[in-house]
């Protein structure tokens, strides 16, 4: 029955993930020199705490950023069929060299599509990453900024 | 079908067109692009086609519904007088640009021939209608809705696309006539049974796509949403959203799964007779206009339902007067809420309760007379077009031979009654009620639309041959 | 084409006195009015009395279903359709003493629930018939709601759904029958009839039930009566005489269009039952009547007690009961009108209708006593008016049917004189009081309504026959459908 073979694969691929990792896994155990410490058992070595308050603000640009991060992400994977379909020397041969004109022409419109998105995000300055402004005071202290260079040099010595 | 890629294009160039400064020109612009693709989708007219690799397919049917769709789509974009000029903070290009996404999705719902490209259309037109429910950023319970109507609804497509997985299962194919075939192959194998794989994968995308319809029990989010998104939205969404959802549904149990009537026959015939006993119970008790118009849209899904279920030759024609008269009504109602709720807006706030209607007659006799043949074609009076779309409706239901139709009428029928009660509150407040509504000053179009919906609804109530002829 | 033109003239006129604003309006409806009327007038003398449908015309409507814009003219429809006519230029006449607001409006609404109902009565597809039936509601329940009384809201929304409700059950049977015809279907009420012959008891049981609840709604018959005098007495006074004197015929007529030929097993089984709700209705709506102290819902249960009678008569099924339920329409629409007209006057001077309240108008007024006391003889039929032929035969149908019952209905003449005699002696005789001092007698303008009532009165109770003759092969023929 072909419905079993269909979800057979997916099975076997499943099947397959887990017995690599089980075999990586222990390979590793075999291998490596084992002398833990509490730094060592933590889950990132950067030293980011995994656990703690889930709501925490993120800058809501990260957001804007990651949206057109998948935008041209997205682009990408459907680069690389592309990539096989256009370099197909069979169809190039059939159509006299058309067809590597054609996926060509497609494919730009399709990244043109995408680019017009970035422009319009652009424009509207999406891009722009804006850092908050140091604001210096405008307020003038009664006491004389010599005094406070006297000060510094007398204990300086 | 060029209306799709048109639509796209004219989507993308009004983005655009908000960086000009003159934001007058955006309204006419997107009327005049919708109008463009209302034309582009007469060019199917009386063929079939196969587009895009057999992804969508156009007929008449088709045809028909997306020219409900867009027209909807028109009329809303028409009444949608400006989404706050004098806001620095509103991004008017953006909106339409949003609604013409929007509409290419739905045409996508009611065109497809691939499964994928129903969950692609139901995408863009839900993603489009999340932004939109919250597009009122300062307003907390635009907010509340857009979070609610985004949790709930992505979760109803994932349900959908696991549904339409496990039907690939079962059949080994996307093509919705390759289904109906698969299934038809299944059953044979299984000596007329079917397996738990198709049975799962039906249920599962059917309330996956009850769910956009609002029936009930998959309902519990439409009065939230529909009363905090801004009012255009609503109108947007009962209308053009259950449209699409309502012809989606119906293109697929029509044609890959006629030969499994039993399995979603039998769970559609309790969701009906809840849909129209929750809704229309429920609408009774509302004191807010629009929450009670957000009621009345799952009461009518109900309705829409029945034809499904009754699965006459009939039921295109039916379900497609049904939806343009609801259409029509539907946004002749928002129409005169939005103006009025705005006029009656107490602390900066719109007032979308029944008392801000109340002495609407005495100075705005247009408002109160399209609200009035609005309301009555809602409650399916004679006279109107609604009367007819139900007329059709329960004669499907009653063509087909089950007798289990005749309590479901029965039913329709009582919750008619319901449904009359609560429809003519706005008319008791607007001609007989006391109270002060000062004239409300209407621009030109948004005249033009209310007398013409207002019209649309009473010519269809007189001679329904007029569109049924076409249907 | 004469049918159409009774259709469309009310239309038209309507949408012109909408147009027109202000005192000109009036005016202007009421000539309008007495052009319906003279076509009505000629519709009755071009008739020929045949059991034949005449002025038939029938257009395309809703192709694709076979359901047709067909109207045509019988004698039973005749009768209807000249009451009609006959009936809403004095209703609007009825109005001049008034002020209302938006009285353009008021008389465009008039005008339009007078196409309606000329519809309803001429409709020979039985949709086109639901679709006026129900139209025939909108124009009416606006009249009540809009210039009604203090309580008008609540009573007259009760009232509009209630109708609905049961005429939402006359569709579905509607539809079911619709569907029994052969073919591509068709919706010709005479279709139906042949379509309806082929069933069977408990369906023809059903079917009763789903017109009966329409029709006993709208006349309206015991139990399901309870909106009706609420109605009448929040309506204005041309609401209540539309409601009243033509409205209600609509349910009789539905009677003898719809249940006595589409459902007659149906009928043999539940027929007694009805004319038991009836002759309750009968005794129920005059006992009532008796006790009332407000003059316009005393006469709202005495339409409630001739009605009852009308359906028992219509019932029994034979000619007499049949006939005696047509001419009783003609005259009690003539009766009630007049009646409810009579306290509209004297609600107008003593600006009440409470029965304590008044007496003693007679003193100042000899020609209002006339003219009510004319018109109350008529209501109780007294032999030479035009309540009596109409009662007598609708007696001597429900006596043929039943003695018992027969007898039992029969007391529907001696309780309609207490209660109208009452109402009489003790709003017009007796001692002069407070609100009475100086109450004037007629203007033109109700002698100009009320003249010609009480003629039609004394007119009918004459020469019955005039009528009678000219429904009566229709009649014959409709009891040769049922056996």
């Amino acid at each position: 029955m072909t419905m079993l073979t269909d979800f057979g694969y997916i099975l076997l691929f499943i099947i397959a993930a887990i017995v690599f990792v089980a075999v990586i896994l222990f390979l590793a155990k075999l291998i490596r020199p084992n002398r833990p410490n509490e730094e060592k058992l933590t889950t990132y070595e950067s030293g980011e705490e995994p656990d703690g308050n889930a709501n925490v603000r993120f800058n809501i640009r990260f957001y804007v950023v990651a949206l057109i991060f998948i935008l041209f992400d997205v682009e990408i994977i459907f680069l690389f069929p592309w990539a096989t379909v256009f370099g197909n020397k069979r169809l190039i041969a059939e159509t006299d060299g058309l067809w590597g004109w054609f996926s060509l022409v497609e494919m730009f419109v399709f990244v043109g599509v995408l680019l017009i998105g970035l422009a319009y995000a652009w424009i509207k300055g999406h891009l722009d990453w804006v850092r908050p402004e140091v604001k210096t005071t405008e307020y003038e202290s009664k006491i004389p900024t010599s005094l406070y260079d006297k000060i510094n040099q007398k204990y300086s010595q | 079908m060029n209306a799709i890629i048109a639509l796209s294009l004219f989507g993308i160039s009004n983005l655009f067109l908000g960086f000009l400064n003159n934001r007058k020109i955006l309204l006419p612009a997107t009327l005049v692009f919708i109008l463009i693709a209302l034309g582009l989708n007469f060019a199917d007219w009386n063929h079939e086609y196969y587009w895009f690799n057999n992804m969508l397919k156009t007929n008449n049917l088709s045809v028909n519904f997306v020219t409900i769709i867009l027209l909807s789509t028109f009329l809303v974009v028409a009444i949608s007088r400006s989404f706050g000029d004098d806001d620095e903070h509103s991004h008017p290009a953006e909106y339409y640009a949003i609604l013409l996404f929007s509409a290419v999705g739905a045409i996508m719902m009611v065109t497809f021939e691939n499964l994928i490209m129903l969950f692609v259309g139901l995408e863009i037109l839900s993603v489009s209608m999340y932004v939109l429910t919250g597009s009122d950023k300062r307003s907390l319970r635009s907010n509340e809705a857009a979070l609610k109507y985004f949790l709930m609804g992505s979760f109803a497509t994932g349900i959908l696309l696991f549904g339409v997985a496990l039907v690939y299962g079962a059949t080994s194919s996307f093509d919705i006539h390759g289904i109906a075939q698969g299934v038809a192959k299944a059953k044979e194998q299984m000596g007329g049974a079917y397996g738990p794989l198709l049975y799962s994968g039906v249920i599962l995308i059917m309330v996956g796509l009850l769910f956009k319809i609002s029936a009930a029990p998959f309902h519990f989010w439409t009065p939230d949403v529909y009363d905090g998104a801004p009012s255009i939205f609503t109108a947007f969404m009962s209308t053009v959203v259950k449209t699409a959802g309502v012809a989606a549904t119906y293109r697929i149990l029509s044609i890959s799964f006629p030969s499994v009537y039993g399995l979603w026959g039998n769970p559609l015939v309790y969701i009906v007779c809840a849909t129209l006993i929750i809704g229309n119970i429920t609408a009774v008790y509302q004191q807010s206009f629009k929450r009670m118009l957000a009621y009345s849209s799952i009461s009518h899904a109900g309705y829409l339902l029945i034809t499904v279920l009754a699965k006459r030759p009939e039921t295109n024609s039916s379900l497609l007067f049904y939806s343009l008269a609801y259409a029509i009504a539907t946004i002749t109602a928002f129409a005169v809420l939005m103006v009025v709720s705005e006029a009656q807006a107490k602390n900066g706030k719109a007032d979308e309760s029944f008392e801000a209607l109340n002495g609407l007659a005495n100075n705005n006799p247009l408002l109160a007379f399209s609200l009035t043949i609005s309301m009555l074609s809602l409650a399916g009076i004679p006279l109107t077009a609604g009367f007819f779309g139900k007329f059709f409706v329960f004669s499907d239901a009653f063509s087909n031979p089950s007798s289990l139709f005749k309590w479901i009428l029965v039913i329709a029928i009582l919750m008619s009654t319901v449904g009359i009660y609560y429809y003519f509150k706005p008319i008791i407040a607007a001609y007989m009620k006391k109270g002060e509504v000062a004239k409300i000053e209407l621009s030109p179009l948004y005249k033009f639309i209310l007398i013409l919906t207002t019209t649309l609804t009473i010519l269809l109530g007189l001679a329904p041959d007029l569109v049924k002829n076409i249907f | 084409m004469l049918t159409l033109s009774l259709i469309l003239l009310p239309i038209i006129a309507g949408l012109i006195t909408l147009a027109i604003k202000g005192e000109t309006a009036k005016t202007v409806a009421l000539v309008f009015a007495f052009a319906e009327l003279a076509l009505g007038a000629y519709l009755y003398k071009s008739f020929v009395p045949d059991a034949t449908s005449q002025f038939g015309l029938s257009y395309d409507w809703i192709h694709s279903a076979g359901i047709k814009f067909s109207v045509g003219v019988d004698g039973i429809s005749l009768i209807l359709v000249f009451l009609t006519t006959l009936m809403v230029p004095f209703i609007i006449l009825s109005t001049f003493g008034n002020n209302y607001k938006n009285a353009s409006n008021l008389y465009a609404l008039i005008l339009f629930m007078q196409a309606a109902l000329v519809g309803v009565f001429t409709a020979k597809d039985v949709f086109l018939f639901y679709f006026f039936f129900e139209a025939a509601l909108i124009p009416i329940y606006f009249i009540a709601a809009i210039w009604g009384g203090e309580n008008r809201i609540k009573v007259t929304f009760k009232f509009f759904v209630y109708t609905i409700f049961g005429s939402l059950f006359m569709l579905l049977a509607l539809v079911y029958l619709y569907l029994l015809t052969p073919g591509t279907h068709s919706a010709d009420i005479n279709a139906i009839y042949e379509a309806a012959k082929a069933l069977d008891l408990s369906t023809q049981s059903y079917l009763f039930g789903a017109f009966f609840i329409a029709f006993a709604i709208k006349m309206p018959l015991f139990p399901f009566h309870t909106w009706q005098p609420d109605t009448y007495v929040e309506a204005p006074t041309a609401g209540t005489m539309l409601l009243s004197g033509i409205m209600l015929k609509m349910g009789v007529y539905g009677l003898i269009r719809f249940i006595l030929p589409i459902v007659p097993l149906g009928v043999d089984q539940w027929g007694f039952v009805a004319i038991i709700l009836s002759v309750i209705g009968i005794i129920y709506g005059s006992v009532i009547a008796i006790q009332q102290k407000d003059m316009k819902r005393l006469i709202a249960y005495s339409s409630f007690a001739h009605v009852g009678l009308m359906s028992a008569g219509i019932f029994s099924r034979n000619l007499e009961g049949i006939q005696g339920s047509l001419i009783q329409m003609l005259a009690h629409g003539i009766n009630v009108v007049g009646l409810f007209f009579i306290v509209e006057i004297i609600e107008r001077r003593a600006k009440s209708r409470e029965l304590s309240l008044l007496g003693g108008i007679t003193q100042t007024t000899p020609n209002l006593t006339v003219y009510f006391i004319i018109l109350m003889l008529g209501s109780v039929a007294l032999p030479l008016t035009n309540g009596f032929v109409g009662e007598f035969l609708l007696l001597k149908g429900v006596y043929e049917y039943n003695a018992w019952i027969g007898a039992v209905a029969g007391l529907t003449i001696i309780l309609g004189a207490v209660y109208m005699l009452r109402m009489v002696q003790k709003s017009m005789f007796g001692i002069t009081s407070k609100i009475t001092e100086g109450f004037t007698d007629l203007t033109f303008n109700e002698k100009a309504v009320l003249f010609p009532l009480s003629f039609l009165v004394i007119a009918l109770g004459i020469a019955p026959n005039i009528f009678l003759k000219l429904t009566e092969p229709a009649v014959s023929q409709l009891l040769s459908i049922i056996k």
